[in-house]
């Protein structure tokens, strides 16, 4: 058995054992989920300790430098006169997705954990969110396109249900603008995918292919092929690759999320329950950051040299209306998913950039926000949960009333403004350094994205502060008066157990950065070696 | 360079990293006890204790000696690889030794000053995690460390300034605080990226050390190009920048300075900083951590230009002087201090820009002394006037000079420490202040000799500011310690308990008052220049020539201080000579200290909220009203069409089916089962056809 095919389908397994099970033992519903996701977090951790390094062992563009690599055939079918049609079951990771892998197994027992705030139909609930589970690990290991369309697509009806059924009062709303942002992106995607399955060839079959690695090599191109380099077919006017291109861009854009397409993001995370909002920022957007590194950037790397520039105002333009939305905000929980756009405007910006600094640094921000985003919404939900109530203005002295949250919610939102000795810090000060460095090293990105990019940073310290300063700071003065002063009590065994590791990993990222540098450098390299060369 | 050591210096090294652990380890320990614990306050001071005795053993091994640098890869990004290390040189070991030093008596102070706190383990953590960060600080050899313990600094003075965090204007001063310092310190990343860039490497000791790239590079036909002494350089990297960044480069220096050492234009948030406990004042937002501003400037020194020294200059000069100008009228007792502390470190950046940059560190060094010394008088002040409000149930400001005076029977010895430290700031001889003030004085003088007119306003305004400063030191001192004690006139039924207090008052004040006598820095009370503080940081940049001014600036200055002091004296002790105007628009420009909150608020505050708003309505109505507009759009495609299934296509179908059966029903009436019908209609057909026939 391939440890990674474990990986992806242990979830599953426990969720047949929940489907099996009647409804009077729900109780034991979140252990098993648990257990489930231990099991995985478990795998991930021991395949990060046999992750092997080493410029043999970059990835990217080399089928056989990938590691844990499964590969059957799947689907096969002789279509006459059109040939063989050939998908596989080809799941296997580089660097890029080793961390990311490990990061979001860490989150997804940590949203279980939040899961106990779940009351009704739980069996619903755990089975939608063990699918999500499978899912989503599946679309970081998969390297068959078809592969990862599937599992890319799955994602979408547990966390439609998942949000529109035990969301909050605008929960349908948001659900149907969350999947119909997705889908909008995704549909477009199935076109290009099935665009280069009819360009490419599988040199080792002569079959046409989905596999991702083989449409990174422009020789196995089909000549004359819709996106074949060589043939500059147009699609409306366009170059089919740029079309192409800027179809995927938008589809992984979407889940970043971009400005201007992120309107579904603070509608989703404020409706969502504490655990799907945790997946969602935690997870979700890296889905998007690493769709576009893998995708993007693997497929049709001219087009995205070509159009670095624009990545880059994309993702400057993210930071700043990110963090002066953030600055606006009066919805904890709002305020943090704005400050999600700003974050991840760093990833984009580091990989617009192209040089080994921007990337590494678009990854650790990758994992730092997996892990901070988590805490912070982990924290919302906390409050959530006692109160019914997250309007800042609504609290006042809370650090008098909860010290023990108080104390985790300052060490969120310190790493997360970049507090060095934090993951953050080490992530956005390396994005800016590889942003910087761009225009001289390959002239993509202009000096002053990378000076606008710091300007983020500094809004990030106010936004933050300044719900410090209203929330936590202060003589005590509640809304709801002495029944919220009941109500809100300080944290119990099970939060503390959960906010610490989130919290102690922070720290170790950012003490020790090379616990993700390591894994990912040989990978990058090869990335920066494979746009250079195209 | 590890294997490369003697073991003298692995042994220094070893003390350095002790040094600098201690108090991180207190921190930890102090984070792990209960919230009241009183031990806590002893372990901090053990730590501090025994780090301040490894920085004197660092200390001797290696002032004067030759530079110790250790270091090892810490991580590797990309081909770039990042080190973590120790970078031991006269600079370092003197603030490391300097930094452990105050913090010692500080600690012991505080053990008694905040004996009642709730949080009185709290308080220790912080303090002791603060003096983590500053001794770091001092020994990093790198810049990216160097930006992050920059930046940990600040965030111990947020969790200080904060402490009280119930009250209001504590949590607003530690917001401001460390938004402020944000700015500097996207300046100093910002710096930082572009030295990044130009040098590729962050290594202090390789910038700015003795073969300093930096200052070998070269700034010519528009671009900005490091030196390649040694062939250092790698083919197919770029080494070099447009011109422009070597300014910008410098101008985010220049704002990491203003923030962190409170200089113009980012100054404001240190005065609000005294909302922390003295004690904190004391230690961080006098002696050491805004102070680290001029540490970074003799750290990066080599890459200014004379230009961009000049600027510096002009800075400090105008930071000193208005902050004197602002401490004369204050009422607040640590505000006024505050704005004193802003002057001394414009003085010290004045230092920097003219070219006294071991005068600059000299003042650092005394000047940390002497106002340490004045802020621990200050809390002994306040703790006291505390005492009587809390006694009497009275409620007025303890802070406020206007209610203290003749204190000096009830404190007597605060009284004298006090005397002595305010002689050392307004600097008069056989003070410490003496030595290190006049040396830029001095200094600045003689930069300005060979230079156009215009540059003697520099030199003169920083004169005027020393006269200034022994103004509002005499002024504060007189309010405080003589005269009547004016809260009794107020409240004549007063109960009154004033004293000095216990040994860990009274020990760390005399010790402190010791240290800003000359003695310490130089056995010539009156040449700064026999100083070996002075001689080991001396940098010969500048070439040595006796001037006139040697003899001139100190009878100048001292001669017209004394005459300041006097007339200080008429004015607020014997009261024979009318006061200023409390009306006229100077004193109101010092009392609202320039107005330049104010107007940050309206420039800076209001819009940037208004921003944010404003992108958030856009958010709301702009980008998810088009969202919403497609969704909208989306439905009334759906319902027209759904109409034209309805009525267009299905109508069409029903017509057809109506048809139908309408023809069906008429035809059928033919059927009717009569014969005389069938009959009828046959004769109707063959009529017609035969009508048919005819007509056609």
């Amino acid at each position: 058995m391939n440890i990674l095919t474990l990986l992806i389908f242990i979830p599953v397994l426990f969720g047949i054992i929940i489907m099996v099970l009647p409804s009077n033992m729900r109780n034991s519903f979140k252990y098993i989920t648990l257990a489930a996701t231990l099991i995985q977090l478990g795998i991930s951790i021991w395949m990060y300790l046999n992750f092997k390094t080493g410029a043999n062992f970059g990835g990217i563009n080399h089928e056989e430098q990938f590691q844990f690599v499964q590969k059957i055939p799947w689907i096969s079918l002789n279509l006459g006169g059109m040939g063989k049609m050939q998908i596989d079951y080809f799941v296997g990771i580089d660097g890029i997705s080793i961390t990311l892998l490990v990061m979001t197994s860490f989150v997804m027992v940590i949203a279980t954990l939040a899961s106990w705030e779940i009351k009704s139909n739980l069996k619903g609930f755990f089975l939608l969110f063990l699918l999500l589970d499978m899912a989503v690990i599946g679309v970081f290991c998969a390297l068959d396109f078809f592969l990862f369309y599937l599992f890319y697509e799955l994602m979408l009806l547990p966390l439609y249900f998942l949000i529109g059924m035990w969301g909050g009062v605008r929960r349908e709303y948001a659900a149907i603008k969350f999947f119909l942002y997705t889908l909008f992106g995704s549909v477009f995607m199935l076109l290009v995918m099935v665009g280069l399955y009819l360009s490419v060839t599988d040199p080792a079959t002569g079959a046409h292919t989905f596999n991702m690695v083989q449409m990174m090599n422009p020789a196995n191109y089909d000549q004359g092929s819709v996106f074949s380099l060589a043939a500059h077919r147009h699609i409306l006017g366009m170059s089919a690759r740029t079309v192409g291109f800027v179809v995927l861009f938008i589809a992984f854009a979407i889940k970043v999320p971009i400005v201007p397409l992120h309107t579904w993001l603070p509608d989703a995370h404020v409706e969502a329950p504490t655990p799907v909002s945790i997946i969602l920022a935690g997870i979700l957007l890296k889905i998007g950051g690493y769709g576009i590194i893998r995708i993007c950037l693997g497929i049709f790397p001219e087009v995205a040299t070509t159009y670095a520039f624009w990545l880059g105002l994309i993702g400057v333009i993210s930071i700043l209306y990110g963090a002066f939305n953030a600055l606006a905000q009066r919805d904890l929980k709002r305020m943090i998913a704005y400050s999600s756009v700003s974050h991840m405007g760093f990833v984009l910006l580091g990989i617009a950039s192209q040089t080994a600094e921007g990337i590494s640094g678009a990854v650790m921000q990758m994992v730092s926000h997996g892990f901070l985003s988590t805490m912070l919404f982990f924290l919302v939900g906390v409050i959530y949960n006692r109160v019914h109530d997250r309007d800042i203005y609504h609290f006042r002295g809370l650090g008098t009333l909860m010290p023990k949250y108080t104390a985790f919610v300052m060490i969120a939102f310190f790493a997360s403004l970049g507090l060095p000795g934090f993951s953050a810090f080490v992530a956005e000060a390396f994005t800016l350094a590889g942003t910087f460095k761009s225009h001289s090293v390959n002239g993509l990105l202009p000096y002053w994205m990378a000076v606008c990019g710091t300007v983020g940073i500094l809004l990030g310290a106010a936004y933050f502060l300044w719900t410090l300063q209203r929330m936590f700071f202060g003589k005590e003065s509640l809304k709801g008066g002495s029944i919220w002063k009941i109500a809100l009590t300080d944290l119990n065994l099970r939060e503390k157990l959960t906010l610490a590791p989130l919290a102690i990993i922070a720290l170790a990222l950012g003490v020790m950065p090379s616990l993700v540098f390591d894994k990912v450098n040989d990978s990058v390299l090869a990335l920066i070696q494979f746009l250079q060369t195209k | 360079m590890n294997n490369t050591l003697s073991h003298t210096d692995t042994t220094l090294i070893i003390c350095t990293l002790a040094a600098v652990a201690f108090p991180l380890f207190a921190a930890l320990v102090n984070f792990c006890l209960p919230v009241k614990s009183k031990v806590a306050g002893w372990v901090s001071a053990l730590a501090i204790l025994l780090a301040c005795i490894l920085s004197a053993k660092v200390f001797a091994g290696v002032w004067n000696a030759p530079q110790l640098h250790v270091q090892q890869v810490w991580f590797t990004i990309g081909n770039t690889k990042v080190y973590a290390g120790i970078l031991l040189n006269n600079l370092s070991v003197l603030m490391l030794l300097l930094v452990s030093l105050i913090a010692l008596p500080v600690h012991v102070y505080s053990t008694a000053y905040m004996k009642y706190d709730e949080r009185y383990s709290r308080y220790f953590t912080y303090l002791s995690f603060f003096c983590f960060s500053m001794l770091a600080l001092v020994v990093v050899d790198n810049l990216v460390l160097f930006y992050g313990f920059w930046e940990l600094v600040g965030f111990s003075s947020y969790l200080l300034i904060g402490f009280w965090f119930t009250r209001d204007k504590a949590v607003q001063a530690n917001k401001k605080a460390f938004i402020m310092n944000r700015i500097g310190d996207i300046g100093l990343l910002s710096a930082i990226l572009i030295l990044f860039l130009v040098f590729h490497t962050f290594d202090i000791d390789r910038l700015f050390g003795r073969n300093s790239i930096v200052a070998q590079s070269v700034l010519l036909t528009g671009h900005w190009t490091s030196a390649n002494e040694n062939n250092w350089m790698v083919d197919g990297i770029s080494y070099q920048l447009p011109a422009v960044w070597q300014y910008v480069a410098f101008a985010g220096i220049l704002l990491a300075v203003a923030a962190k050492s409170a200089q113009f234009p980012l100054h404001t948030w240190l005065p609000d900083a005294m909302e922390g406990p003295t004690s904190v004042s004391s230690l961080i937002h006098a002696a050491t951590m805004v102070a680290a501003g001029v540490f970074l400037l003799g750290r990066v020194y080599p890459m200014f230009t004379p230009t961009e020294l000049t600027i510096l200059a002009v800075m400090g000069c105008f930071t000193a002087f208005m902050a004197a100008t602002i401490a004369l009228t204050q009422n607040d007792l640590k505000r006024v201090l505050a704005y004193s502390t802003i002057s001394q470190l414009g003085f010290m950046v004045l230092g920097m820009g003219v070219g006294a940059y071991s005068s600059s560190l000299f003042h650092l060094a005394t000047h940390a002394f002497f106002k340490c010394l004045l802020f621990l008088v200050a809390g002994i002040v306040i703790h006291e006037m505390q005492h009587v409000k809390k006694d009497n149930h009275l409620d007025f400001d303890p802070q406020d000079i206007l209610l203290m005076g003749g204190l000096r029977k009830k404190l007597p010895l605060t009284f004298i420490v006090a005397i002595v430290a305010g002689l050392a700031l307004i600097g008069l001889p056989l003070t410490s202040g003496y030595l290190s003030k006049d040396g830029i004085l001095i200094q600045a003088f003689e930069w300005s000799d060979g230079k156009n007119t215009w540059f003697k306003i520099i030199p003169v305004t920083a004169l005027i500011t020393s006269w200034l400063t022994a103004f509002y030191v005499a002024r504060l001192i007189f309010k405080v310690f003589f005269g009547d004690f004016r809260l009794q006139n107020i409240y004549p039924n007063l109960k009154l308990h004033m004293r000095d207090g216990g040994w860990q008052y009274k020990v760390p004040v005399v010790l402190l008052a010791i240290c800003c006598l000359f003695p310490l820095f130089s056995f010539n009370p009156f040449s700064y220049e026999t100083s070996w503080l002075f001689k080991g940081m001396d940098i010969a940049r500048i070439a040595k020539f006796e001037s006139t001014y040697h003899l001139i600036i100190p009878v100048l200055v001292n001669l017209v201080s004394l005459v300041v002091l006097y007339l200080a004296y008429a004015i607020y002790v014997k009261q024979n000579s009318s006061a200023f105007s409390q009306t006229g628009f100077f004193y109101r420009l010092s009392y609202n200290q320039w107005y330049i909150d104010k107007i940050y608020k309206k420039v800076f505050v209001k819009p940037v909220l208004g921003l944010g708003k404003t992108l958030f309505w856009f958010d709301k109505n702009i980008i998810d009203g088009f969202v919403h507009l497609l969704a909208n759009m989306a439905g009334c495609v759906a319902r027209f069409s759904a109409w034209t299934d309805k009525y267009i296509v299905d109508g069409f179908l029903h017509l057809l089916a109506a048809m139908v059966q309408s023809i069906g029903n008429f035809a059928r009436k033919f059927q009717g089962g009569k014969v005389q019908y069938y009959l009828f209609s046959m004769l109707v057909i063959v009529l017609a056809l035969f009508l048919f026939k005819i007509l056609i």
